[in-house]
C-alpha cells in the first residue's frame, strides 16, 4: 500500500566519545517498503547510507526492550512502530531523554536499571529462616501467579522513565519502573517483606508521594502495564500505613 | 566487639528515627494536598452557584446573601457579615496549607526548569501538558486570590446585588475576576481529575477518558456561568 513513498528521518546524531562532536540533527532518506518498521529502517539507513550511526536492538519483535527512542514526540520501542503510522512520511528520532547518552539513539538504560534494582531491593526477599534448595517449590494459586505476570511483562525499556516530567525534574525519584517492580513484589506471597519495609524505600518524595500522576508512564509503556492503577493501589497502602 | 554492636544498634535506631519522621512528613503531605484541594474545588463550585443566583435575578441574590450570613438567626433579620469574613479566613488557610505542599512539587531551581523545558520540547504527552496549565494557574491563583479575599473578607456586608455590582463594574474588580475565574475553574478541575486518577478511581482507560471529558465539561460549564454571573450584575452597577 505505502510501497514507494520516500521517507525522510531527522536524526539526532551526537557522540560524546568524539572530542569536538556537536549535538545536531541530521536528515535522510529512504524507501518505504510493505511493513517496514522503524528499526528496519533505521538497519537500511546503517548499511546503505552511514555506518556510524549508534541504536540498540536485540530481540525485533517488542521484547527486549532495547531500540526504545523518541519517535515524533512519542517515547516507543522503534521494532513495533511501522513508518506507515506516518502519513506525512516524516519521522523524527531521538534518544530516550533521562538515560546517560552512548551515542546517537543509544542510551544506557541497563546501568539505569541496575542502579534502580540495587537501590530499590527488587529481587524476591524469601524467609531466609526457611531456605531448602532441596525442597520443592511450594505451588502458588494460579490467580496469584496471573497477578504476578502481569507485572513481569515489564521489559525495562526506559519509556515510563523517560515519558515522566516528575523523573526528569527530580533524578532521585523512583520513577513508573521503580514502582511496578515493586508492587510485583509486595503481591508476591512468597516476599517476606513488609508493608513497613516497602515503606522504607517508597513511602516518600521519591516514592509515591513524589509522584505527581502525569501518566506518561501509562500513556507510553509499549507493553501496556497498568502504571496507573498500581501506583494507584501502592499509594492507598502506603497512606494505610501511614494512618 | 560487643561496644561496636552497641554502636551500631544505636544508630539504627536513630536511622530508624529519621526514616519513621520523614515517612510521615512527605506522605502526610501529599494526603493533605489531595484532601486541600478537592475541598477546595467544592467550596470553589458551590461558591460559584451561589453567585450566580444573580442570574434569577436581585432578589435571589439578596436572599442567598442574607442566608449566607445567617439572618435567620438574627433577631433583626440582617444577619452577621463577619461569618462571610471567616470564611474567607478559613479559605485562605486552607489554600496556604494547598500551596505550601504543592510549591514543593513545582520545578524551583533553573536546573528543574531547564528539565521540564527539555521534556515538554521532547516528548510530547497531554496530560504533562495539563500539569503545565495546573501549575501556571495555580501561581495566578496565587497572586489573584489573596487580593479577591482581602477584598471580600474586609467588607462582607457590601455583598449583594448593588454592592458587588458597584465592586465589579465600577471599581474595576472584573479585571481580577475574570482571569481569577478562568484560572480556578481550570485549576480545580484539573486537579480533582488528577486526585481522582491518583488515588485509583479509574480502574480502567476508559473511565479515566471519560473522567478527563467530564473534567473539560465541568470547566466550560463554571467559566460560563461566571461569566454570565458577571454580566448580570452590569444592570446593578
Amino acid at each position: 500500500m505505502s510501497q514507494g513513498r520516500t521517507l525522510t528521518f531527522n536524526i539526532f546524531r551526537y557522540d560524546p566519545q568524539v572530542s569536538g562532536d556537536k549535538p545536531k540533527m541530521v536528515k535522510y532518506q529512504i524507501e518505504e517498503t510493505p511493513g517496514m518498521s522503524v528499526f528496519i529502517a533505521l538497519n537500511l539507513l546503517r548499511e546503505q547510507q552511514d555506518s556510524s550511526l549508534q541504536f540498540d536492538f536485540v530481540c525485533r519483535a517488542g521484547i527486549c526492550g532495547s531500540c526504545a527512542m523518541v519517535i515524533n514526540g512519542f517515547p516507543t520501542l522503534a521494532c513495533r512502530t511501522l513508518t506507515s503510522k506516518y502519513p506525512q512520511g516524516e519521522i523524527t528520532l531521538m534518544p530516550l531523554p533521562g538515560f546517560e547518552l552512548i551515542g546517537d539513539l543509544s542510551v544506557n538504560t541497563g546501568k539505569f536499571m541496575r542502579e534502580l534494582a540495587e537501590r530499590l531491593k527488587l529481587w524476591l526477599h524469601p524467609d531466609q529462616d526457611d531456605v531448602d534448595v532441596h525442597r520443592l517449590e511450594a505451588p502458588m494459586a494460579p490467580e496469584e501467579a496471573a497477578r504476578l505476570y502481569e507485572l513481569e511483562r515489564c521489559v525495562e525499556c526506559g519509556v515510563c522513565v523517560s515519558a515522566c516530567a516528575t523523573k526528569q525534574m527530580r533524578e532521585t525519584f523512583v520513577g513508573a519502573v521503580g514502582m511496578m517492580k515493586l508492587a510485583r513484589f509486595e503481591l508476591d506471597s512468597r516476599d517476606t517483606r513488609s508493608v513497613e519495609d516497602f515503606y522504607h524505600v517508597i513511602g516518600n518524595q521519591d516514592g509515591v508521594f513524589g509522584c505527581m500522576t502525569l501518566l506518561g508512564c501509562q500513556d507510553n509503556c509499549p507493553k501496556d502495564l497498568p502504571h496507573m492503577q498500581q501506583i494507584a493501589y501502592l499509594r492507598r497502602k502506603m497512606a494505610v500505613a501511614l494512618v | 566487639m560487643a561496644i561496636t554492636k552497641i554502636n551500631n544498634k544505636a544508630g539504627e535506631a536513630s536511622k530508624l528515627k529519621s526514616w519513621s519522621e520523614g515517612k510521615n512528613w512527605s506522605g502526610k503531605l501529599d494526603i493533605s494536598q489531595s484532601v486541600s484541594g478537592v475541598i477546595l474545588a467544592l467550596f470553589l463550585w458551590t461558591h460559584l452557584v451561589l453567585v450566580s443566583s444573580i442570574l434569577l435575578g436581585g432578589d435571589a441574590m439578596t436572599w442567598v446573601a442574607g442566608v449566607m450570613e445567617l439572618n435567620f438567626l438574627s433577631p433583626d433579620g440582617h444577619g452577621y457579615p463577619w461569618v462571610v469574613s471567616l470564611i474567607a479566613i478559613g479559605v485562605a488557610a486552607l489554600a496556604l496549607v494547598h500551596v505550601v505542599v504543592a510549591i514543593t512539587k513545582l520545578p524551583m531551581n533553573l536546573r528543574q526548569q531547564l528539565a521540564l523545558k527539555k521534556q515538554m520540547s521532547v516528548i510530547n504527552h497531554g496530560d504533562t501538558k495539563l500539569w503545565v496549565w495546573q501549575a501556571l494557574t495555580g501561581i495566578a491563583i496565587l497572586f489573584l486570590l489573596p487580593v479577591h479575599l482581602w477584598l471580600i473578607g474586609a467588607a462582607p456586608e457590601t455583598i449583594g446585588p448593588a454592592g458587588s455590582a458597584d465592586r465589579i463594574w465600577n471599581d474595576g474588580v472584573w479585571l481580577l475576576y475574570l482571569p481569577l475565574l478562568v484560572c480556578v475553574e481550570l485549576h480545580a478541575a484539573i486537579g480533582v481529575y488528577r486526585v481522582a486518577i491518583k488515588w485509583g478511581a479509574a480502574r480502567d482507560i476508559n473511565t479515566r477518558a471519560r473522567m478527563k471529558r467530564v473534567k473539560t465539561v465541568i470547566s466550560v460549564v463554571f467559566v460560563l456561568i461566571g461569566i454570565a454571573s458577571l454580566l448580570a450584575f452590569l444592570p446593578y452597577a
